[in-house]
């Protein structure tokens, strides 16, 4: 009796390397050739840029502003600065000397926080040139400013009694110096002015932010602002290497018909060696009230909902078709697969969201812009800028985070109608809900839920000596846009972790 | 056609999202109306008797969480049957395909509307709670009071319709993701745009035809004036969507191959 050999099967496809690589390919490929997963991609893109459209096209106002251009800073920005100017040339190095007493706002009532009072050496009378400025001002203390835009805080000051302040120029080097008596001084900071021309003006100056009025309450809003007042009295002037007599100027002043200032309360007084100046308008950046970028780009708060839907059926139409188990067999290191459905799912996100962001953004921004009253007012904005390019790259930063997000809670949940409400609800009920929160609670919201992403899509600078109203309905996040980001990726990293501990324990 | 009721309600009774779901209804609309009324106070109001908020609207914003539950449970009374194959079952045991349809809607509008009961009687009760501790008078929370009782009939209704619509939506499109993407859409991406969109005419226009906005009219007890369509027409709106999507769905169920 002989034994027939029995030759054991052996597949004649050669042996094929399970790695990472191989892992995203598998992934990648059952993504490509689901046709309602591309399509629903496609989705994404189209509802995006498609809202972005009609959020541009349909708002705006008929009603044209009729300012004048705005003055442009040193650095290019759009800035106000407007305020009466009592000033005198200095040539070469120098310094200004003055005590200063704020006298207070419109009508007895006390300035605003941010009001200014001090002395200053600017390049000429015209609005936006470059300045250095020692300040007091009633909320925030002493302050040396220049160029708009850098604050240098100093000591406190006291309401009632007048503060000496001086301002030395040496070179491009501007230092200021604060004292209570006159007599001991304390430096509060140097800047640097480049390019500044030997022969400036140094002078006295008062100025103001606007006041603001908000009424919120119960999901109504309003928000109400108009010119404040300041003024404030100099005495014991001096300037140091200075020549010739003073001048009244009103700098930014719209000149009427016989060359007087128009409609503007801006005045200069002088009796017996002291100058009363009051003052309405600001020398400070200027911060549009409505962020045009930020508002092209949010077509991608609906656009995601698409997305959601195909990021959690990527993970849970496995579990339907029951083809987790031929995944799971192929590879049985669980957590790589979940690996690498979040690398695939996040790239396809990723340049999805670029592509309508960009879209978005060229298509939306120039027709808000135009579309505002006042459209000068507003910085016209390239996709190079970098404010832009992070608005825009964050967005589709945003949609990849969103999809993992929505792939972790798929894998957690394991059913795909829960998955799906879940993630939507979370992300897009917040829109609707929060103009009826009271502001802490929203800034909270915005703050701890995957909702602060959005945050990525803000351009808008924002400055410390600038008092802006952050109203989550216009779009405003109480934190910067780099934190906001943060907190959506840490939500999809966390949740993702989750899902790989839960896949590998629990049975498929 | 009893045959045929009787049928659903064992299908749905015996699947156990179903009762999670339902809990999900009362539950999340109760959590969040209450969180709602707890996060409001008199001090934006010279005095609490001149703050002009809708309390009762205010206690019923749970809708806002319980519609996505209501949604979830319609979708998958008609989608669930597509995903496992239970269609062929159903569809053999009664081959009438609108009868089927309706027996759906009827077992399905019945679970929405004790579901809904439930949550907008625990909404007000937990506002009568929290709003006296804010400031605010619980009275017109009662009941008694006409508006209140419109408010808390037409909120149960909507729960309802909202279920049809699901139902409705799901029966077009048969798969269940699909559905509830298009049911939340409807109602979470359209009150969303309308915060987008910058002119006054065109978030009236969406206001007014969105079906939750229009629907939820129906909550308001005070300023009818300023509300983009009176509360019993919001109503109607939103039932005339339900309408469509069911008469949609059974058009495309009784023409198209299971």
């Amino acid at each position: 009796m002989t034994t027939p050999t029995v030759t054991p099967y052996r597949s004649p496809l050669p042996p094929a390397r399970d790695g990472f690589p191989q892992l995203l390919r598998a992934e990648w490929i059952k993504l490509r050739t689901v046709r309602r997963w591309s399509l629903a991609l496609l989705a994404t893109v189209l509802v995006t840029v498609a809202v972005s459209v009609l959020s541009a096209f349909s708002g705006g106002s008929d009603v044209k502003g009729d300012r004048p251009p705005p003055p442009v800073g040193p650095a290019g920005a759009i800035v106000s600065d407007s305020f009466p100017f009592v000033h005198q040339k200095l040539t070469g190095d120098g310094s200004i000397t003055a005590r200063v007493s704020l006298l207070g706002g419109r009508e007895g009532r006390p300035a605003e926080a941010w009001a200014k009072a001090g002395v200053v050496i600017k390049e000429s009378t015209k609005p936006g040139s470059s300045y250095a400025a020692a300040m007091v001002t009633p909320g925030h203390g002493v302050r040396l400013q220049s160029d708009f835009t850098r604050d240098t805080a100093g000591g406190a000051v006291s309401r009632d009694r007048p503060h000496w302040l001086r301002l030395t120029r040496s070179g491009d080097e501007f230092t200021a110096y604060e004292s209570a008596d006159g007599s001991t001084w304390t430096k509060v900071g140097t800047t640097r002015l480049a390019g500044l021309p030997d022969t400036a003006q140094a002078g006295l100056f008062v100025a103001t932010p606007g006041e603001t009025m908000v009424q919120r309450q119960f999901g109504s809003t309003s928000v109400g602002g108009r010119p404040a007042r300041v003024t404030a009295a100099f005495d014991r002037v001096t300037v140091d290497g200075g020549g010739g007599t003073w001048r009244q100027d009103v700098v930014g002043a719209v000149v009427g018909a016989n060359g007087d200032p128009k409609g503007t309360p801006d005045s200069s007084t002088e009796k017996s060696g002291t100058w009363t100046l009051t003052g309405s308008g600001d020398v400070a950046p200027h911060t549009p009230e409505v962020d045009i970028t930020q508002q092209s780009l949010s077509g991608a708060q609906i656009g995601l909902i698409p997305l959601v839907a195909l990021s959690v059926l990527f993970i849970t139409a496995e579990y339907r078709r029951g083809m987790i188990l031929t995944t799971l067999t192929a590879s049985p290191r669980r957590g790589r697969v979940l690996a690498a459905k979040a690398v695939v799912l996040a790239g396809v996100a990723f340049v999805a969201g670029l592509v309508a962001a960009l879209l978005s953004f060229l298509v939306s921004e120039p027709e808000l812009r135009d579309r505002m009253p006042n459209p000068l007012f507003y910085p016209d904005m390239a996709l190079t800028d970098g404010p832009v390019l992070r608005a825009v790259v964050g967005t589709a930063l945003l949609l990849a985070a969103v999809a993992v997000l929505a792939l972790a809670v798929g894998a957690l949940l394991r059913n795909t109608a829960a998955a799906v409400t879940l993630v939507v609800v979370v992300l897009v009920l917040p829109l609707v809900l929060l103009s009826g929160l009271p502001i802490g609670a929203a800034h909270w919201v915005m703050r701890l839920t995957p909702l602060a992403g959005f945050a990525v899509q803000r351009t808008l600078p924002e400055y410390e000596h600038v008092d802006t109203v952050c109203l989550p309905e216009e779009g405003c996040y109480p934190q910067g846009p780099w934190s906001g980001i943060s907190m959506l990726c840490a939500w999809a990293l966390v949740l993702l972790g989750l899902a790989m501990w839960r896949l590998r324990r629990r049975d498929a | 056609m009893r045959g045929a009721l009787h049928a659903e309600w064992t299908k749905l009774r015996t699947v156990p999202s179903t009762w999670w779901l339902l809990l999900a209804v009362a539950a999340l609309t109760v959590a969040l109306s209450a969180a709602a009324t707890g996060t409001v106070s008199t001090d934006q109001c010279p005095s609490p008797d001149a703050c002009h908020e809708d309390t009762v609207k205010l206690s019923l914003t749970g809708i806002w969480l319980g519609q996505a539950a209501v949604a979830a449970l319609g979708v998958l009374a008609m989608s669930g049957e597509y995903g496992t194959g239970t269609i062929h079952a159903t569809l053999t045991a009664v081959p009438r395909r609108v009868r089927v349809l309706a027996a759906k809607a009827a077992v399905v509008l019945g679970s929405a509307l004790v579901a809904g009961t439930v949550a907008v009687l625990g909404s007000l009760l937990a506002g009568r709670f929290i709003l006296p501790g804010n400031g605010f008078s619980a009275a017109p929370l009662s009941l008694t009071e006409g508006p209140t009782l419109r408010a808390a009939v037409g909120t149960v209704l909507y729960f309802g319709l909202i279920a049809l619509l699901s139902l409705g939506v799901a029966t077009l499109v048969r798969d269940t993701a699909g559905a509830i993407t298009t049911v939340l859409g409807l109602l979470y991406a359209l009150p969303a745009v309308v915060e987008l969109v910058g002119n006054e005419e065109w978030r009236e226009r969406i206001r007014e035809w969105a079906p939750a906005s229009a629907g939820l009219a129906v909550q308001a007890t005070k300023n009818l004036d300023s509300l983009p369509i009176a509360p019993w027409s919001g109503l109607a709106v939103l039932a005339a969507w339900a309408g469509a999507g069911l008469l949609a769905g059974a058009a495309v169920f009784t023409l198209r191959d299971a």
